[in-house]
Protein backbone atom coordinates (compact mmCIF):
# COMPACT_ATOMS: atom_id res chain seq x y z
CA UNK A 1 0.00 0.00 0.00
CA UNK A 2 1.50 3.23 -1.19
CA UNK A 3 2.55 5.59 1.60
CA UNK A 4 2.07 3.02 4.36
CA UNK A 5 4.33 0.54 6.17
CA UNK A 6 1.78 -2.25 5.91
CA UNK A 7 3.18 -5.62 4.80
CA UNK A 8 0.36 -7.86 3.62
CA UNK A 9 0.04 -11.32 5.07
CA UNK A 10 -2.40 -13.74 6.60
CA UNK A 11 -0.72 -14.47 9.92
CA UNK A 12 -2.45 -14.60 13.27
CA UNK A 13 -1.05 -11.15 14.01
CA UNK A 14 -2.50 -9.80 10.79
CA UNK A 15 -5.88 -11.30 11.61
CA UNK A 16 -6.13 -9.85 15.13
CA UNK A 17 -8.77 -7.17 15.50
CA UNK A 18 -7.11 -3.73 14.98
CA UNK A 19 -8.25 -2.56 18.41
CA UNK A 20 -6.57 -5.55 20.03
CA UNK A 21 -3.31 -4.61 18.30
CA UNK A 22 -3.83 -0.98 19.24
CA UNK A 23 -4.25 -2.04 22.88
CA UNK A 24 -0.97 -3.97 22.64
CA UNK A 25 0.72 -0.91 21.19
CA UNK A 26 -0.48 1.14 24.14
CA UNK A 27 0.68 -1.57 26.51
CA UNK A 28 4.18 -1.38 25.01
CA UNK A 29 4.02 2.38 25.37
CA UNK A 30 3.23 1.93 29.05
CA UNK A 31 6.10 -0.56 29.31
CA UNK A 32 8.39 2.03 27.76
CA UNK A 33 7.39 4.57 30.37
CA UNK A 34 7.26 2.34 33.44
CA UNK A 35 9.80 -0.50 33.22
CA UNK A 36 12.56 0.34 35.71
CA UNK A 37 15.81 -0.24 33.83
CA UNK A 38 17.67 -1.16 30.65
CA UNK A 39 17.66 -4.87 31.42
CA UNK A 40 13.88 -5.00 31.87
CA UNK A 41 13.31 -2.97 28.73
CA UNK A 42 15.58 -5.08 26.55
CA UNK A 43 14.12 -8.26 28.01
CA UNK A 44 10.57 -7.10 27.22
CA UNK A 45 11.63 -6.21 23.69
CA UNK A 46 13.29 -9.59 23.09
CA UNK A 47 10.65 -11.69 24.85
CA UNK A 48 7.52 -9.90 23.59
CA UNK A 49 8.02 -7.74 20.52
CA UNK A 50 10.51 -9.87 18.60
CA UNK A 51 8.47 -13.10 18.85
CA UNK A 52 5.30 -11.17 18.01
CA UNK A 53 6.88 -9.84 14.85
CA UNK A 54 8.01 -13.37 13.98
CA UNK A 55 4.44 -14.60 14.58
CA UNK A 56 3.31 -12.04 11.99
CA UNK A 57 6.02 -13.16 9.55
CA UNK A 58 7.44 -9.68 9.94
CA UNK A 59 10.75 -10.36 11.70
CA UNK A 60 12.96 -8.92 8.99
CA UNK A 61 10.98 -5.72 8.20
CA UNK A 62 10.39 -5.22 11.92
CA UNK A 63 14.04 -5.45 12.91
CA UNK A 64 15.11 -3.41 9.90
CA UNK A 65 12.66 -0.57 10.69
CA UNK A 66 13.64 -0.68 14.36
CA UNK A 67 17.29 -0.37 13.44
CA UNK A 68 16.63 2.54 11.10
CA UNK A 69 14.52 4.37 13.66
CA UNK A 70 16.59 3.72 16.76
CA UNK A 71 20.19 4.14 15.54
CA UNK A 72 20.19 7.95 15.52
CA UNK A 73 18.69 7.95 19.04
CA UNK A 74 21.29 5.48 20.34
CA UNK A 75 24.15 7.55 18.95
CA UNK A 76 22.91 11.00 19.97
CA UNK A 77 21.62 9.95 23.42
CA UNK A 78 24.80 8.00 24.24
CA UNK A 79 26.93 10.98 23.38
CA UNK A 80 24.81 13.62 25.10
CA UNK A 81 24.00 11.65 28.25
CA UNK A 82 27.42 9.93 28.27
CA UNK A 83 29.46 13.10 28.29
CA UNK A 84 27.19 15.28 30.39
CA UNK A 85 26.17 12.90 33.16
CA UNK A 86 28.69 12.99 36.01
CA UNK A 87 29.79 9.58 37.33
CA UNK A 88 32.45 7.42 38.98
CA UNK A 89 33.47 5.29 36.00
CA UNK A 90 35.26 7.24 33.28
CA UNK A 91 35.40 5.26 30.05
CA UNK A 92 36.79 7.67 27.51
CA UNK A 93 38.40 11.14 27.38
CA UNK A 94 37.87 13.61 24.57
CA UNK A 95 39.08 17.22 24.51
CA UNK A 96 38.60 17.65 28.25
CA UNK A 97 35.22 15.88 28.33
CA UNK A 98 34.73 12.50 30.00
CA UNK A 99 32.37 9.76 28.86
CA UNK A 100 31.09 8.07 32.02
CA UNK A 101 29.70 4.56 32.38
CA UNK A 102 26.70 5.94 34.28
CA UNK A 103 26.01 8.43 31.51
CA UNK A 104 26.26 5.81 28.81
CA UNK A 105 23.84 3.58 30.72
CA UNK A 106 21.40 6.46 31.14
CA UNK A 107 21.57 7.27 27.42
CA UNK A 108 21.02 3.65 26.42
CA UNK A 109 18.10 3.37 28.85
CA UNK A 110 16.32 6.33 27.28
CA UNK A 111 17.05 4.92 23.82
CA UNK A 112 15.60 1.56 24.85
CA UNK A 113 12.44 3.27 26.11
CA UNK A 114 12.09 4.89 22.70
CA UNK A 115 12.77 1.54 21.03
CA UNK A 116 10.04 -0.08 23.10
CA UNK A 117 7.47 2.60 22.27
CA UNK A 118 8.31 2.90 18.58
CA UNK A 119 8.65 -0.87 18.25
CA UNK A 120 5.06 -1.28 19.44
CA UNK A 121 3.87 1.32 16.96
CA UNK A 122 5.87 -0.29 14.14
CA UNK A 123 4.37 -3.69 14.90
CA UNK A 124 0.90 -2.18 14.60
CA UNK A 125 1.67 -0.36 11.36
CA UNK A 126 3.44 -3.31 9.74
CA UNK A 127 0.59 -5.73 10.44
CA UNK A 128 -2.53 -3.53 10.15
CA UNK A 129 -4.11 -1.88 7.14
CA UNK A 130 -4.69 1.78 8.03
CA UNK A 131 -8.21 1.63 6.61
CA UNK A 132 -8.98 -1.39 8.81
CA UNK A 133 -7.71 0.47 11.86
CA UNK A 134 -9.80 3.53 10.97
CA UNK A 135 -12.85 1.35 10.35
CA UNK A 136 -12.44 -0.22 13.78
CA UNK A 137 -12.03 3.20 15.37
CA UNK A 138 -15.08 4.69 13.63
CA UNK A 139 -17.10 1.66 14.74
CA UNK A 140 -16.18 2.59 18.29
CA UNK A 141 -17.06 6.25 17.94
CA UNK A 142 -14.29 8.09 16.05
CA UNK A 143 -15.96 10.65 13.71
CA UNK A 144 -15.95 9.42 10.10
CA UNK A 145 -14.59 12.74 8.86
CA UNK A 146 -11.53 12.36 11.09
CA UNK A 147 -10.87 8.86 9.78
CA UNK A 148 -11.22 10.27 6.27
CA UNK A 149 -8.64 12.98 6.94
CA UNK A 150 -6.14 10.47 8.28
CA UNK A 151 -6.56 8.08 5.36
CA UNK A 152 -6.38 10.76 2.70
CA UNK A 153 -3.32 12.32 4.32
CA UNK A 154 -1.52 9.00 4.08
CA UNK A 155 -2.23 8.82 0.37
CA UNK A 156 -2.29 12.41 -0.71
CA UNK A 157 0.92 13.70 0.83
CA UNK A 158 3.11 11.62 -1.48
CA UNK A 159 1.05 13.05 -4.41
CA UNK A 160 1.56 16.54 -3.05
CA UNK A 161 5.32 15.94 -3.11
CA UNK A 162 5.09 14.69 -6.68
CA UNK A 163 3.19 17.79 -7.69
CA UNK A 164 5.71 20.04 -5.93
CA UNK A 165 8.44 18.23 -7.85
CA UNK A 166 6.67 18.87 -11.16
CA UNK A 167 6.29 22.59 -10.41
CA UNK A 168 9.91 22.74 -9.23
CA UNK A 169 11.12 21.15 -12.44
CA UNK A 170 8.99 23.52 -14.51
CA UNK A 171 10.50 26.48 -12.68
CA UNK A 172 14.00 25.09 -13.12
CA UNK A 173 13.29 24.70 -16.82
CA UNK A 174 12.31 28.37 -16.90
CA UNK A 175 15.67 29.26 -15.37
CA UNK A 176 15.00 29.54 -11.64
CA UNK A 177 18.20 28.22 -10.12
CA UNK A 178 17.84 25.46 -7.63
CA UNK A 179 21.25 23.98 -6.85
CA UNK A 180 22.14 26.53 -4.21
CA UNK A 181 22.58 26.61 -0.47
CA UNK A 182 19.87 25.83 2.02
CA UNK A 183 18.81 29.44 2.71
CA UNK A 184 18.42 30.30 -0.95
CA UNK A 185 16.57 27.02 -1.32
CA UNK A 186 14.06 28.07 1.35
CA UNK A 187 13.55 31.35 -0.46
CA UNK A 188 12.86 29.41 -3.63
CA UNK A 189 9.97 27.71 -1.87
CA UNK A 190 8.06 30.99 -2.00
CA UNK A 191 7.37 30.95 -5.75
CA UNK A 192 6.65 27.25 -5.39
CA UNK A 193 3.97 27.74 -2.74
CA UNK A 194 1.92 30.04 -4.98
CA UNK A 195 0.98 27.55 -7.69
CA UNK A 196 0.87 24.67 -5.24
CA UNK A 197 -1.56 26.29 -2.81
CA UNK A 198 -3.62 27.94 -5.53
CA UNK A 199 -4.14 24.76 -7.52
CA UNK A 200 -5.01 23.00 -4.29
CA UNK A 201 -7.61 25.59 -3.26
CA UNK A 202 -9.31 25.44 -6.65
CA UNK A 203 -9.37 21.67 -6.31
CA UNK A 204 -10.88 21.73 -2.83
CA UNK A 205 -14.33 22.77 -4.08
CA UNK A 206 -14.39 20.07 -6.75
CA UNK A 207 -13.10 17.49 -4.26
CA UNK A 208 -15.83 18.44 -1.80
CA UNK A 209 -18.51 18.08 -4.45
CA UNK A 210 -17.10 14.77 -5.67
CA UNK A 211 -17.28 13.48 -2.10
CA UNK A 212 -20.89 14.65 -1.76
CA UNK A 213 -21.72 12.88 -5.01
CA UNK A 214 -20.49 9.71 -3.30
CA UNK A 215 -22.95 10.29 -0.43
CA UNK A 216 -20.13 11.04 2.00
CA UNK A 217 -22.14 13.28 4.33
CA UNK A 218 -25.41 11.44 3.94
CA UNK A 219 -26.89 10.92 7.39
CA UNK A 220 -27.38 7.37 8.58
CA UNK A 221 -25.30 4.28 9.18
CA UNK A 222 -22.42 3.43 6.88
CA UNK A 223 -21.32 -0.07 6.02
CA UNK A 224 -18.02 -1.45 4.81
CA UNK A 225 -16.69 -3.74 2.13
CA UNK A 226 -13.95 -4.77 4.55
CA UNK A 227 -14.88 -7.37 7.12
CA UNK A 228 -13.67 -6.85 10.67
CA UNK A 229 -13.39 -10.12 12.57
CA UNK A 230 -13.65 -9.87 16.34
CA UNK A 231 -14.17 -12.50 19.03
CA UNK A 232 -15.37 -12.54 22.63
CA UNK A 233 -11.87 -13.69 23.60
CA UNK A 234 -10.25 -10.66 22.01
CA UNK A 235 -12.86 -8.39 23.54
CA UNK A 236 -11.96 -9.78 26.94
CA UNK A 237 -8.24 -9.56 26.17
CA UNK A 238 -8.56 -5.86 25.41
CA UNK A 239 -10.13 -5.24 28.83
CA UNK A 240 -7.36 -7.34 30.35
CA UNK A 241 -4.71 -5.26 28.58
CA UNK A 242 -6.35 -2.08 29.81
CA UNK A 243 -6.30 -3.35 33.40
CA UNK A 244 -2.68 -4.40 33.02
CA UNK A 245 -1.77 -0.91 31.79
CA UNK A 246 -3.53 0.70 34.73
CA UNK A 247 -1.78 -1.68 37.11
CA UNK A 248 1.63 -0.88 35.61
CA UNK A 249 0.99 2.84 35.85
CA UNK A 250 -0.18 2.45 39.46
CA UNK A 251 2.88 0.36 40.29
CA UNK A 252 5.28 2.94 38.87
CA UNK A 253 3.53 5.77 40.70
CA UNK A 254 3.72 3.78 43.93
CA UNK A 255 7.45 3.17 43.32
CA UNK A 256 8.04 6.85 42.71
CA UNK A 257 6.24 7.84 45.89
CA UNK A 258 7.86 5.24 48.12
CA UNK A 259 11.43 5.93 47.03
CA UNK B 1 -37.09 11.52 -16.94
CA UNK B 2 -35.88 15.13 -16.65
CA UNK B 3 -38.50 17.87 -16.57
CA UNK B 4 -37.29 21.44 -16.20
CA UNK B 5 -39.78 24.30 -16.38
CA UNK B 6 -38.78 27.94 -16.46
CA UNK B 7 -35.87 27.28 -14.12
CA UNK B 8 -33.61 30.17 -13.08
CA UNK B 9 -30.60 30.09 -10.79
CA UNK B 10 -28.46 32.89 -9.34
CA UNK B 11 -25.10 32.27 -7.64
CA UNK B 12 -24.87 34.11 -4.30
CA UNK B 13 -24.50 37.85 -4.75
CA UNK B 14 -24.99 37.77 -8.54
CA UNK B 15 -27.62 39.90 -10.32
CA UNK B 16 -27.27 38.00 -13.59
CA UNK B 17 -28.77 34.50 -13.45
CA UNK B 18 -26.38 31.70 -14.46
CA UNK B 19 -29.41 29.75 -15.66
CA UNK B 20 -32.06 31.97 -17.19
CA UNK B 21 -35.48 30.42 -17.85
CA UNK B 22 -34.50 26.86 -18.76
CA UNK B 23 -37.21 24.66 -20.30
CA UNK B 24 -36.04 21.15 -20.99
CA UNK B 25 -37.45 17.65 -21.13
CA UNK B 26 -35.20 14.63 -21.56
CA UNK B 27 -36.76 11.17 -21.91
CA UNK B 28 -35.38 8.13 -20.14
CA UNK B 29 -32.35 6.51 -21.78
CA UNK B 30 -31.49 9.49 -23.97
CA UNK B 31 -27.83 10.43 -24.52
CA UNK B 32 -27.93 14.21 -24.53
CA UNK B 33 -24.87 16.35 -25.33
CA UNK B 34 -24.52 19.92 -24.04
CA UNK B 35 -22.34 22.48 -25.82
CA UNK B 36 -21.77 26.22 -25.50
CA UNK B 37 -19.02 28.81 -25.04
CA UNK B 38 -17.20 29.33 -21.73
CA UNK B 39 -19.40 30.83 -19.05
CA UNK B 40 -22.61 29.86 -20.85
CA UNK B 41 -23.95 27.94 -17.86
CA UNK B 42 -23.21 24.34 -18.83
CA UNK B 43 -21.56 23.47 -15.52
CA UNK B 44 -24.32 25.26 -13.66
CA UNK B 45 -26.88 23.09 -15.46
CA UNK B 46 -24.95 20.01 -14.25
CA UNK B 47 -24.96 21.40 -10.70
CA UNK B 48 -28.69 22.17 -10.87
CA UNK B 49 -29.49 18.66 -12.15
CA UNK B 50 -27.54 17.11 -9.29
CA UNK B 51 -28.75 19.54 -6.63
CA UNK B 52 -25.38 21.21 -5.95
CA UNK B 53 -27.05 24.40 -7.12
CA UNK B 54 -28.53 25.45 -4.72
CA UNK B 55 -27.57 22.94 -1.98
CA UNK B 56 -23.79 23.26 -2.24
CA UNK B 57 -23.36 26.73 -3.78
CA UNK B 58 -26.45 28.23 -2.06
CA UNK B 59 -27.78 31.18 -4.07
CA UNK B 60 -31.40 31.52 -5.18
CA UNK B 61 -33.58 29.73 -7.72
CA UNK B 62 -37.08 29.64 -9.12
CA UNK B 63 -39.05 27.34 -11.39
CA UNK B 64 -39.36 23.55 -11.44
CA UNK B 65 -36.70 20.89 -11.81
CA UNK B 66 -37.64 17.22 -11.58
CA UNK B 67 -35.57 14.11 -12.17
CA UNK B 68 -37.84 11.09 -12.21
CA UNK B 69 -40.23 11.72 -9.34
CA UNK B 70 -37.65 13.66 -7.38
CA UNK B 71 -38.08 17.42 -6.93
CA UNK B 72 -34.36 18.22 -7.03
CA UNK B 73 -34.05 21.71 -5.51
CA UNK B 74 -36.43 20.68 -2.72
CA UNK B 75 -34.46 17.53 -1.83
CA UNK B 76 -31.30 17.23 0.25
CA UNK B 77 -27.91 16.25 -1.17
CA UNK B 78 -28.06 13.13 0.95
CA UNK B 79 -31.28 12.07 -0.82
CA UNK B 80 -29.88 12.95 -4.23
CA UNK B 81 -26.52 11.21 -3.90
CA UNK B 82 -26.82 7.89 -5.64
CA UNK B 83 -29.97 8.88 -7.54
CA UNK B 84 -28.25 11.43 -9.72
CA UNK B 85 -24.59 10.82 -10.51
CA UNK B 86 -22.21 13.67 -11.31
CA UNK B 87 -18.80 13.16 -12.92
CA UNK B 88 -16.30 16.01 -13.06
CA UNK B 89 -13.54 17.16 -15.35
CA UNK B 90 -10.54 16.40 -13.15
CA UNK B 91 -10.18 12.68 -12.60
CA UNK B 92 -7.65 13.05 -9.77
CA UNK B 93 -10.01 15.18 -7.68
CA UNK B 94 -12.69 12.53 -7.83
CA UNK B 95 -10.59 9.84 -6.23
CA UNK B 96 -11.78 9.76 -2.63
CA UNK B 97 -8.26 9.22 -1.30
CA UNK B 98 -9.65 7.19 1.57
CA UNK B 99 -9.44 3.83 -0.21
CA UNK B 100 -6.40 1.92 -1.36
CA UNK B 101 -7.57 -0.11 -4.36
CA UNK B 102 -9.84 0.49 -7.32
CA UNK B 103 -12.25 -2.14 -5.99
CA UNK B 104 -12.53 -0.38 -2.61
CA UNK B 105 -12.76 3.01 -4.28
CA UNK B 106 -15.81 1.86 -6.22
CA UNK B 107 -17.28 0.48 -2.99
CA UNK B 108 -16.81 3.81 -1.15
CA UNK B 109 -20.09 5.39 -2.29
CA UNK B 110 -22.01 2.18 -1.59
CA UNK B 111 -20.58 2.05 1.92
CA UNK B 112 -21.77 5.60 2.46
CA UNK B 113 -25.23 4.56 1.27
CA UNK B 114 -25.18 1.91 3.98
CA UNK B 115 -25.72 -1.10 1.68
CA UNK B 116 -25.11 -4.63 2.95
CA UNK B 117 -21.67 -6.12 2.24
CA UNK B 118 -23.10 -8.81 -0.06
CA UNK B 119 -24.87 -6.16 -2.13
CA UNK B 120 -21.75 -3.97 -2.23
CA UNK B 121 -19.65 -6.91 -3.43
CA UNK B 122 -22.20 -7.81 -6.09
CA UNK B 123 -22.46 -4.27 -7.43
CA UNK B 124 -18.71 -3.69 -7.38
CA UNK B 125 -18.02 -6.86 -9.39
CA UNK B 126 -20.80 -6.00 -11.81
CA UNK B 127 -19.43 -2.49 -12.32
CA UNK B 128 -15.83 -3.66 -12.69
CA UNK B 129 -17.00 -5.94 -15.49
CA UNK B 130 -19.19 -3.29 -17.14
CA UNK B 131 -16.44 -0.65 -17.20
CA UNK B 132 -13.77 -3.20 -18.05
CA UNK B 133 -11.74 -2.47 -14.93
CA UNK B 134 -11.26 -6.03 -13.67
CA UNK B 135 -7.56 -6.05 -14.51
CA UNK B 136 -7.04 -2.87 -12.46
CA UNK B 137 -9.20 -3.88 -9.48
CA UNK B 138 -6.32 -4.36 -7.04
CA UNK B 139 -4.29 -1.34 -8.21
CA UNK B 140 -4.12 1.94 -6.32
CA UNK B 141 -6.50 4.45 -7.94
CA UNK B 142 -3.62 6.93 -7.83
CA UNK B 143 -1.39 4.68 -9.93
CA UNK B 144 -3.55 4.92 -13.06
CA UNK B 145 -3.53 6.91 -16.27
CA UNK B 146 -5.94 9.82 -16.59
CA UNK B 147 -8.30 7.80 -18.76
CA UNK B 148 -8.26 4.84 -16.41
CA UNK B 149 -8.80 7.15 -13.42
CA UNK B 150 -11.76 8.80 -15.13
CA UNK B 151 -13.22 5.35 -15.80
CA UNK B 152 -12.84 4.58 -12.09
CA UNK B 153 -14.63 7.85 -11.29
CA UNK B 154 -17.48 6.91 -13.64
CA UNK B 155 -17.58 3.37 -12.25
CA UNK B 156 -17.71 4.71 -8.69
CA UNK B 157 -20.77 6.76 -9.58
CA UNK B 158 -22.41 4.05 -11.69
CA UNK B 159 -22.12 1.47 -8.91
CA UNK B 160 -24.55 3.64 -6.97
CA UNK B 161 -27.02 2.94 -9.81
CA UNK B 162 -28.14 6.50 -10.53
CA UNK B 163 -31.18 7.07 -12.69
CA UNK B 164 -29.38 9.96 -14.33
CA UNK B 165 -25.69 10.31 -15.13
CA UNK B 166 -24.42 13.89 -15.57
CA UNK B 167 -20.86 14.45 -16.80
CA UNK B 168 -19.18 17.87 -16.94
CA UNK B 169 -16.39 17.79 -19.53
CA UNK B 170 -15.11 14.40 -18.38
CA UNK B 171 -12.68 14.04 -21.29
CA UNK B 172 -11.20 17.52 -21.47
CA UNK B 173 -8.03 16.47 -19.62
CA UNK B 174 -7.74 13.16 -21.42
CA UNK B 175 -5.74 12.14 -24.47
CA UNK B 176 -7.56 10.63 -27.50
CA UNK B 177 -7.21 7.15 -26.08
CA UNK B 178 -8.74 8.18 -22.73
CA UNK B 179 -11.52 10.02 -24.56
CA UNK B 180 -12.32 6.91 -26.52
CA UNK B 181 -12.40 4.82 -23.34
CA UNK B 182 -14.96 7.18 -21.80
CA UNK B 183 -17.18 7.41 -24.87
CA UNK B 184 -17.22 3.64 -25.30
CA UNK B 185 -18.64 3.33 -21.77
CA UNK B 186 -21.23 6.06 -22.27
CA UNK B 187 -22.33 4.45 -25.52
CA UNK B 188 -22.71 1.12 -23.75
CA UNK B 189 -24.75 2.70 -20.95
CA UNK B 190 -27.08 4.72 -23.13
CA UNK B 191 -27.26 1.85 -25.63
CA UNK B 192 -28.61 -0.49 -22.97
CA UNK B 193 -31.46 1.94 -22.58
CA UNK B 194 -31.36 2.14 -18.81
CA UNK B 195 -29.27 5.18 -18.04
CA UNK B 196 -30.09 8.70 -19.08
CA UNK B 197 -26.87 10.59 -19.90
CA UNK B 198 -26.28 14.34 -19.94
CA UNK B 199 -22.78 15.12 -21.18
CA UNK B 200 -21.08 18.52 -21.42
CA UNK B 201 -18.42 18.06 -24.09
CA UNK B 202 -16.21 20.22 -26.30
CA UNK B 203 -15.11 17.41 -28.57
CA UNK B 204 -17.87 17.78 -31.16
CA UNK B 205 -16.74 14.89 -33.38
CA UNK B 206 -17.34 12.53 -30.49
CA UNK B 207 -20.77 14.00 -29.73
CA UNK B 208 -21.72 13.69 -33.38
CA UNK B 209 -20.79 10.02 -33.33
CA UNK B 210 -22.46 9.06 -30.06
CA UNK B 211 -25.07 11.53 -28.77
CA UNK B 212 -28.79 11.28 -29.62
CA UNK B 213 -29.42 14.93 -29.03
CA UNK B 214 -27.45 18.16 -28.55
CA UNK B 215 -28.54 21.28 -26.73
CA UNK B 216 -26.61 24.52 -27.04
CA UNK B 217 -26.21 27.02 -24.24
CA UNK B 218 -25.45 30.71 -24.46
CA UNK B 219 -25.60 33.22 -21.62
CA UNK B 220 -27.60 30.92 -19.36
CA UNK B 221 -30.21 30.03 -21.98
CA UNK B 222 -30.82 27.14 -24.33
CA UNK B 223 -30.49 28.58 -27.83
CA UNK B 224 -30.42 25.43 -29.99
CA UNK B 225 -31.93 22.03 -29.31
CA UNK B 226 -32.35 19.06 -31.62
CA UNK B 227 -30.83 15.85 -32.92
CA UNK B 228 -27.03 15.72 -32.64
CA UNK B 229 -26.50 15.54 -36.39
CA UNK B 230 -28.80 18.49 -37.09
CA UNK B 231 -27.50 20.81 -34.36
CA UNK B 232 -23.82 20.11 -34.95
CA UNK B 233 -24.19 20.92 -38.66
CA UNK B 234 -25.88 24.25 -37.80
CA UNK B 235 -23.84 27.27 -38.91
CA UNK B 236 -25.04 29.24 -35.86
CA UNK B 237 -22.64 27.19 -33.72
CA UNK B 238 -19.74 29.14 -35.26
CA UNK B 239 -21.19 32.52 -34.26
CA UNK B 240 -21.93 31.20 -30.77
CA UNK B 241 -18.26 30.36 -30.37
CA UNK B 242 -18.84 26.63 -30.11
CA UNK B 243 -17.00 25.78 -33.33
CA UNK B 244 -17.66 22.96 -35.74
CA UNK B 245 -16.47 19.42 -36.22
CA UNK B 246 -13.39 19.02 -38.41
CA UNK B 247 -15.57 17.26 -40.97
CA UNK B 248 -17.94 20.20 -41.12
CA UNK B 249 -15.08 22.71 -41.41
CA UNK B 250 -13.45 20.81 -44.24
CA UNK B 251 -16.72 20.41 -46.07
CA UNK B 252 -17.66 24.07 -45.63
CA UNK B 253 -14.26 25.17 -46.97
CA UNK B 254 -14.62 23.00 -50.05
CA UNK B 255 -18.23 24.04 -50.56
CA UNK B 256 -17.24 27.71 -50.51
CA UNK B 257 -15.00 27.10 -53.51
CA UNK B 258 -18.17 25.89 -55.21
CA UNK B 259 -16.96 22.41 -55.99
CA UNK B 260 -20.03 21.12 -54.21
CA UNK B 261 -23.62 22.43 -54.42
CA UNK B 262 -24.80 24.45 -51.42
CA UNK B 263 -27.90 22.34 -51.14
CA UNK B 264 -25.85 19.38 -49.90
CA UNK B 265 -26.06 19.28 -46.04
CA UNK B 266 -22.77 19.63 -44.16
CA UNK B 267 -21.39 16.45 -42.52
CA UNK B 268 -20.60 16.04 -38.80
CA UNK B 269 -19.38 12.42 -38.72
CA UNK B 270 -16.71 10.56 -40.65
CA UNK B 271 -19.36 8.53 -42.50
CA UNK B 272 -21.28 11.62 -43.54
CA UNK B 273 -18.05 13.29 -44.61
CA UNK B 274 -17.12 10.37 -46.84
CA UNK B 275 -20.53 10.59 -48.53
CA UNK B 276 -20.25 14.38 -48.82
CA UNK B 277 -16.95 14.25 -50.66
CA UNK B 278 -17.88 11.38 -52.98
N1 LIG C 1 -19.27 29.77 -7.92
C1 LIG C 1 -19.72 30.79 -8.70
N2 LIG C 1 -20.05 31.97 -8.14
C2 LIG C 1 -20.52 32.97 -8.92
N3 LIG C 1 -20.66 32.91 -10.25
C3 LIG C 1 -20.34 31.77 -10.87
C4 LIG C 1 -19.84 30.64 -10.13
N4 LIG C 1 -19.59 29.63 -10.99
C5 LIG C 1 -19.93 30.12 -12.22
N5 LIG C 1 -20.37 31.39 -12.15
C6 LIG C 1 -20.84 32.21 -13.28
O1 LIG C 1 -21.96 31.58 -13.84
C7 LIG C 1 -21.94 31.66 -15.25
C8 LIG C 1 -22.01 30.26 -15.84
O2 LIG C 1 -20.83 29.55 -15.50
P1 LIG C 1 -20.62 28.03 -15.82
O3 LIG C 1 -21.86 27.28 -15.57
O4 LIG C 1 -19.40 27.59 -15.11
O5 LIG C 1 -20.32 28.07 -17.40
P2 LIG C 1 -19.70 26.96 -18.36
O6 LIG C 1 -19.59 25.69 -17.60
O7 LIG C 1 -20.64 26.89 -19.51
O8 LIG C 1 -18.38 27.46 -18.78
C9 LIG C 1 -20.66 32.40 -15.60
O9 LIG C 1 -20.99 33.72 -15.85
C10 LIG C 1 -19.82 32.27 -14.37
O10 LIG C 1 -18.98 33.40 -14.22
MG1 LIG D 1 -17.88 24.51 -17.14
Amino acid sequence: MHGTLFVSGNSGLHRLHPLTKLALTFLFLVFAATLPNLLWLLAAFVILLVPMSAWGGLLRPFLRSCLVVITPFVISLSIIQGFFTPGETPLFHLAGFVLTGEGLLAGLTVASRILMALGGALLLMLSTRPDMLMLALTRSGLPGSLAYVVLTSIQIFPRFQERAQVILEAQQARGLEIKVNIFKRLRLLVPLMGPLVLSSIVDVEERAMALEARAFSRPGRKTSLLALADSPGQHLARWGLLLLMLALIGWSIWRAISS
Amino acid sequence: MIRIKDFCYWYPGQDQPALDGIDLEIPEGQFCGVVGPNGAGKSTLCYALSGFAPHFFHGTWEGELQVGKRDVPRSTLGELAGEIGLVFQNSFNQISGARFTVREEIAFGLENLGLKRKEIERRVEETLALIDLEALAERSPFALSGGQQQRVAIASILAMQPKLLVLDEPTSQLDPRGTQEVFKILDKLAGRGGTTVVLVEHKLEWLAAFADRVITFSQGRIVLDGSAKKILADEKLLKLGVGQTQFTQAAAAVQKKKFIPRSRPLPVTLKQAQKFFE
